[in-house]
């Protein structure tokens, strides 16, 4: 879980750098299959021509951040953090049930991994928060929510 | 004269009015709730306005930008921790002062200190932005090109950061803001057939996703922080002895700080620094410095909130973020179909002026808030973490969703938190990318009409005067701070300390 020691710090120094120039490659690879303008359409520059220009920005940059400026890990990454992302994905998945029973249970999860562990607390965030959040912004901003298990009671 | 009165006509709005109440509280509340600022709770409001007309929607933005700005002193004086990181420099007088049983007089400092500098920056504001807008409507495509390039050079300063990292993660934005449908001749770039990318990626679930669910995840490592809370007496307003103390560094630093806040992408946080810093080297007694000087709260808290008004300049008179809340701003703006520059004191000049107004409303309004309310304020801090970052992440997902009513962005706002969580990790600040994404459709199109007008030949761009201060003023942000700490390491007495 210690992504601080002095392996995985050498590893960024050049796994950033590496990944930016990577994504950078593929989008200058990529932009060699956009449609080419007749001279008399292209207003100015071609639909490629700018992307290209940011790419060769990010890889030139890039590469003095390799040499001049490393990239470090700026603080530990704790155990909290990977369940926070993990309970986001779970969350991810529950939003094909209902958006709300997701965003309920991300709450209460969230709240629980985090240390809470008064029922009246989590029923806050993971009950009355998620409703009162529907209701204003179904009846005050009059937003349609997609629909699931619990908003089809509501909608019909 | 008509916008201005016209302007302050559109305040006689009772809706408008209790509007901006609860905006500043909302904001006071943001301010002073340690990990959220001004910038996140800008960009979680952003989608609930789309509603609003445009003078409700932007004022209210503008009315969180002020007070949030302000509130950070709260939990700066009683807690030890800044609400905010414009608040940082308060935190070292002001909790020494909170220490020794002078809360009360702290805070006190603190309200009329940015109370006087929002006002002083707002007059500043209605004075200049229109005057800057009239020079800029002899700007022609290239030179508008020249001026953004110039605004995102700027951001090599952003943050703290470093400052190739900040022009990698603004060149990031750029990129972003290519995906999607070309304006200029409609070929679609990078949308992989899917539908939703034709428009491009909306810059609201992205800033949703940078500064709300990034801090969310952000804050999982410091759910243990333990923060002292200081019994504060009765709020008391500072006595005559402090005005006369202080008076001079609030006017000074409400100079520095509307000065820093006209730069573009320079906002609060750097404005306090220096105000602070200034009001040390001007003090007769430098050395109660970081133990409880009134003119060390005085110093930064006018500088950060004289910030605000001068950032709001290069945002409406050129369309240029004057700071990262100034961009959540900006993006309102361009959402409600309000297009920044000279054109918008000719053709909306009632709109820029209600704006204008607004913010001087605002700016005396937390002033009645903190000397009444700081103490009740202060309690929002005493909300548990576990309960705080939850409803954030609701608010963040239905404000997401709500905007476009569109599953879609929920997406595009959860992998921009998770991608703005890794570059903090890694040391990037978040801001350039979402000022990138905002600036970049404009450059694309500025480059592309500035090349139909030059037939292709860019390079006389630089033949032109004003492209050329651009040009010049760019290279000097961009190695300037290169060459001056070349000089610094080269100098001969250095050479011999280190020797």
């Amino acid at each position: 879980m210690n992504l601080h020691s002095e392996k995985s710090e050498r590893l960024v120094r050049w796994l950033v750098p590496l990944a930016l120039i990577l994504f950078a490659v593929v989008a200058i690879y990529i932009s060699t299959t956009f449609k080419k303008m007749p001279p008399i359409l292209k207003r100015g520059i071609q639909p490629s021509d700018f992307p290209r220009l940011i790419c060769g920005l990010i890889i030139f940059l890039s590469l003095l951040m390799a040499w001049f400026d490393p990239v470090k890990i700026q603080e530990r990454v704790s155990r909290q953090t990977f369940l926070t992302v993990a309970l986001v994905g779970m969350f991810v998945l529950l939003v094909q049930v209902d958006l709300f029973i997701a965003l309920g249970a991300f709450a209460a999860a969230l709240s629980f991994a985090w240390g809470e562990r008064r029922i009246m607390a989590l029923g806050l965030v993971g009950l009355v928060m998620p409703v009162v959040i529907f209701f204003i912004f179904d009846l005050g901003f009059r937003v349609r929510f997609p629909r699931g298990l619990l908003t089809n009671m509501w909608y019909g | 004269m008509a916008p201005f009165w016209a302007g302050l006509m559109a305040l006689g709005d009772p809706y408008l009015i209790l509007l901006l109440i609860c905006a500043t509280l909302g904001g006071v509340v943001i301010g002073a709730l340690p990990g959220l600022n001004a910038t996140t709770g800008a960009a979680l409001l952003l989608p609930f306005t789309l509603t609003m007309e445009p003078v409700a929607a932007i004022s209210i933005l503008t009315a969180i930008y002020c007070s949030a700005t302000f509130a950070g002193a709260i939990t700066a004086i009683l807690i030890n921790t800044p609400g905010t990181s414009a608040s940082a420099t308060t935190c070292l007088d002001g909790y020494p002062m909170a220490i020794r049983g002078e809360a009360g007089r702290a805070l006190g400092l603190a309200v009329v200190s940015s109370t006087i500098g929002g006002v002083l920056s707002v007059f500043v504001l209605m004075l200049s932005a229109p005057l800057l807008a009239r020079a800029a409507y002899s700007f022609a495509p290239p030179e508008y090109f020249a001026l953004t390039v110039f605004g995102l050079s700027m951001l090599v300063s952003i943050g703290g950061g470093s400052p190739i990292r900040n022009l990698i993660a603004g060149a990031v934005g750029i990129f972003l803001a290519t995906v999607g449908t070309d304006l200029l001749t409609s070929v679609k770039r990078y949308t992989f057939d899917v539908p939703h990318l034709y428009e491009g990626i909306g810059f609201v679930p992205v800033m949703i996703g940078v500064f709300g669910i990034s801090e969310l995840i952000a804050q999982a490592t410091r759910i243990h922080d333990k923060r002292e809370t200081i019994t504060m007496n009765a709020i008391k307003l500072p006595s005559r002895e402090d005005y006369r103390r202080v008076w001079k560094t609030i006017l000074r630093s409400s100079g520095i700080g509307t000065f820093i806040g006209i730069l573009p992408a320079e906002g609060a946080t750097v404005a306090s620094m220096i105000g602070y810093n200034e009001a040390k080297r001007w003090s007769k007694n430098p050395e109660e410095f970081g133990k409880g000087a009134p003119e060390g709260i005085a110093g930064s808290e006018a500088a950060n909130n004289s910030a605000t008004g001068g950032a709001m300049v290069p945002t409406l008179a050129l369309g240029i973020p004057g700071s990262p809340t100034a961009a959540v701003i900006l993006a309102g703006l361009l959402v409600h179909g309000l297009r920044p520059g000279p054109t918008m004191f000719t053709e909306q000049a009632n709109f820029a002026f209600a704006i204008f107004w607004s913010m001087l409303f605002v700016n005396l309004l937390f002033l009645v808030i903190g000397l009444y309310g700081a103490k009740l304020f202060a309690r929002v801090t005493l909300i548990p973490t576990q309960i705080l970052w939850p409803s954030v992440f609701m608010f963040s997902v239905v404000g997401a969703y709500a905007l476009d009513q569109s599953m879609f962005d929920v997406w595009v706002a959860l992998i921009a938190g998770v991608f703005g969580y890794l570059m903090r990790l890694f040391g990037f600040s978040v801001v350039p990318l979402a000022i990138g994404l905002i600036l970049g459709g404009m450059l694309e199109q500025r480059l592309g009409q500035s090349m139909v007008m030059l037939d292709e030949q860019w390079w006389l761009m630089v033949t032109r005067p004003i492209c050329a201060v651009f040009f010049a003023a760019t290279a000097l942000a961009l190695f300037g701070p290169l060459c001056v700490g070349y000089l610094k390491r080269n100098r001969p007495d250095s050479n011999e300390a280190s020797s």
